[in-house]
């Protein structure tokens, strides 16, 4: 099965600061990605050389359950890596290549990774799944990343990371919008509360620089709101970055470098403004980029760096909330869940905030992804994109009826409305867990 | 012949075994891990970490909450594959005595032993069809499964099935020649190999798949440790406290210059 991505021009590649590498080339640079790759990444290796081919992943995964196609099992997945890796780097492969599954590099090679690793989420349901505990998500992150290094990337992924390079942000927003819209927001606040909430961008000698989503400017501006009014009742001294208005992390996604340069931004912003704590807010890989890749990205980090969630979670015995009479439920992001350690936190906010909290089945570490992980929201991609949400649409319908349904990370956000209106629950209203508590928090 | 496969090819398995797993393992282990790749909830401290991964080691635990039939044949197979490397160490030494140790009598012992060896290679054997049925039957792993794949579950067969044979009833394999057999060749002074063609047998496809060994995925069990290794690491502490090393070099190289947007945002 073909994928209609829409690949990067040399236009595109060039706007986010890569190169095209010519066809007849493409071959032995794909090599010397791997080669070096496997170097410097001792997870390649290890995870390529363990599996026994037990097929445990295969209902693990929900890509292979929603679409049914058999490389979208997690272990053929990695295969596809594999066998080239095998054919090229291991004795065994060179010698009896046939018998161990090594295979040699053809013509149809780069078009299957493409295809099937954009059909990974990254979401490591497997890894928990799996009895060695192999990560498909990181065999899928090596092979992006090696293939964008050869100019071969989505033109989604390239767009995104031109609009970091111009503005610091996946939107494009520049600075003067940005303030148009926190002005606008606070007047808001105004109007609801009679209270001056501020939203202070590059405020000089704050405690807490707060990295929110981008899409919190555009489409989720309640979970900005609900951020602002939090910090008003702390009393905390905060602003956010104009230069890094932006949680999310899509190196992480497609290059390491442009990963790395990311984090950069983050580590700069914090300088500039002396913050003793960076806060980030709703964004699921880009909080695993924060707390996992940072150490590993640029080195030792003078500040702390702590989920909203967690953050809010640690207040909350300060923070007052009216319950909102709502029958809610929480969608666990795969890379809170899994890769960042925020699972118990967004439920005790819930709870606080509105009388009835539901658990979906499963939840926690074995929850679906919303099958947009990894940033699979090109609109090209719709109906894939609804395949991969097919166990999260499940999920959803056994809960009905819902008032509300917290998916507090903002590529969940993006995707989830599409999967809910394609399965018949267009109507469910969702949103982030800060949304929530900005609804239901009582301000002095 | 009998000279080379008792004196000789135990010596080139033995060495292959151990030089080709040290040499695999240790190329895994020169790369860095770059990141922390901690999967949550994670264990905390050392003892936790230590619990974990055993009760993985142990139980399959993962493999449970999944698949419980293949957990089932999974676990069956390599518990008897404990009990059976382990009950050749001892069982061999002591001459089936091992349980004296415990308070058994020399017959109760022999018995034991006899009764643990043969329901554990029984086991054995019928995990590894289990499992060989399974590969051919369920379409998903069949698509998935390398010729190699297939073999590794013969090759153990095969040593299975010779060992058991040992065990059958009237089969007598004369267990001191054996044991002074093996004590002379892990002391370097080899002797000739018994001349009992069901053990010449068993112990030829064993040095055979000693050799088979390091070059194929029965690596599996040392990957099992280096890769749940890397998901139960610590996850880093912010700040960063001082004195905390470099964890790659990647994390030392100067990230690119972030230009335009980062350079003018501020000012703007």
């Amino acid at each position: 099965m073909k994928i209609p991505l829409h690949m990067a021009k040399e236009k595109d590649l060039q706007s986010a600061g890569l190169v095209a590498v010519p066809e007849k080339e493409q071959q032995q640079a794909l090599l010397k990605g791997i080669d070096e790759y496997r170097h410097w990444a001792r997870s390649i290796m290890v995870m390529l050389e363990t599996c026994t081919k037990c097929g445990a992943c295969a209902n693990a995964c929900h890509s292979y359950l929603g679409t049914g196609d058999f490389n979208n099992i997690p272990a053929a997945r990695a295969d596809l890596f594999r066998k080239i890796y095998k054919r090229y780097f291991t004795w065994t492969g060179k010698t009896i290549g046939r018998y161990i599954g090594a295979e040699d590099y053809d013509a149809e090679t780069l078009a299957k990774w493409v295809t099937y690793f954009y059909q990974c989420n990254e979401c490591r349901r497997c890894a928990v799944y799996c009895p060695f505990g192999i990560d498909t998500a990181e065999i899928t992150i090596a092979a992006r990343s090696i293939m964008s290094a050869i100019g071969v990337v989505p033109r989604f992924m390239t767009g995104v990371a031109a609009n970091m390079i111009k503005t610091g942000n996946n939107m494009g927003i520049p600075k003067p919008a940005t303030i148009d819209c926190c002005e606008f927001m606070e007047d808001e606040m105004r109007e609801e509360t009679g209270l001056e909430i501020k939203i202070p961008v590059d405020k000089p000698d704050s405690d807490i620089l707060y990295i929110p989503s981008s899409a919190d400017f555009f489409s989720n501006v309640d979970t900005m709101i609900g951020v602002a009014k939090f910090f008003h009742a702390i009393g905390a001294n905060w602003t956010i970055p104009s230069t890094v208005l932006e949680a999310a992390n899509f190196g992480l996604l497609f290059n390491n470098d442009a990963m790395k340069e990311q984090n950069q931004r983050m580590r700069d912003a914090a300088k500039m403004v002396g913050a003793k704590l960076v806060v980030q807010g709703e964004c699921g890989h880009g909080w695993r980029a924060a707390k996992m890749y940072t150490e590993g990205s640029n080195g030792p980090a003078p500040f702390g760096i702590v989920h909203i969630l967690d953050y809010a979670y640690q207040h909350l015995g300060k923070l007052k909330f009216e319950k909102l009479p709502w029958r809610v439920s929480l969608h666990d992001p795969c890379n809170y869940a899994r890769a960042g350690d925020i699972i118990e936190q967004p439920r005790e906010i819930l709870k606080a905030c509105v009388t009835e909290f539901v658990e979906m089945t499963p939840n926690r570490e074995r929850n679906f992804c919303c099958g947009g992980g990894s940033g699979i929201l090109m609109d090209e991609m719709m109906d894939i994109r609804m395949q991969l949400g097919k166990k999260k649409a499940e999920q959803v319908k056994e809960l009905l009826p819902l008032d509300f349904l917290a998916t507090p990370c903002s590529i969940c956000k993006a995707q989830m409305p599409h999967v809910m209106k394609h399965y018949g629950m267009e109507d469910l209203k969702m949103g982030g867990v800060m949304d929530v508590v900005g609804k239901a928090i009582v301000l002095a | 012949m009998l000279y080379f496969v008792g004196q000789v090819l135990p010596y080139i398995a033995g060495a292959i075994f151990l030089i080709g797993v040290i040499y695999r393992v240790a190329g895994w282990l020169k790369a860095p891990v770059p990141f922390q790749l901690t999967l949550f909830p994670a264990p905390t401290g050392g003892a936790g970490r230590v619990a974990a991964v055993g009760t993985e080691l142990i139980l399959f635990k993962s493999l449970y909450k999944n698949d419980k039939n293949l957990w089932l044949w999974a676990w069956v197979l390599h518990v008897s594959l404990a009990m059976v490397i382990g009950g050749h160490i001892v069982g061999i030494y002591f001459l089936m005595n091992q349980f004296t140790l415990i308070g058994m009598s020399s017959s109760a012992s022999q018995a034991t032993s006899a009764f643990l060896g043969t329901v554990s290679g029984i086991a054995l054997l019928v995990a590894l069809i289990v499992l060989f049925y399974r590969r051919l039957a369920n379409p998903e792993v069949k698509k998935l499964s390398d010729p190699a794949d297939y073999i590794d579950l013969l090759f153990v067969l095969v040593i299975a099935l010779t060992g058991n044979h040992m065990r059958l009833p009237g089969v007598h394999v004369d267990l001191p020649a054996v044991k002074a057999f093996m004590g002379n060749l892990l002391t370097f002074s080899p002797t000739p190999i018994p001349d009992d063609p069901i053990f010449i047998a068993h112990f030829t496809t064993v040095m055979l798949f000693m050799i088979y060994f390091p070059f194929s995925k029965m690596l599996h069990f040392a990957g099992f440790l280096v890769n749940r290794a890397m998901l139960v690491e610590a996850a880093p502490v912010y700040p960063t406290p001082a004195g905390t090393p470099l964890r790659s070099p990647f994390a030392g190289a100067k990230a690119p210059v972030a230009d335009s947007g980062q350079a003018k945002g501020v000012q703007a």
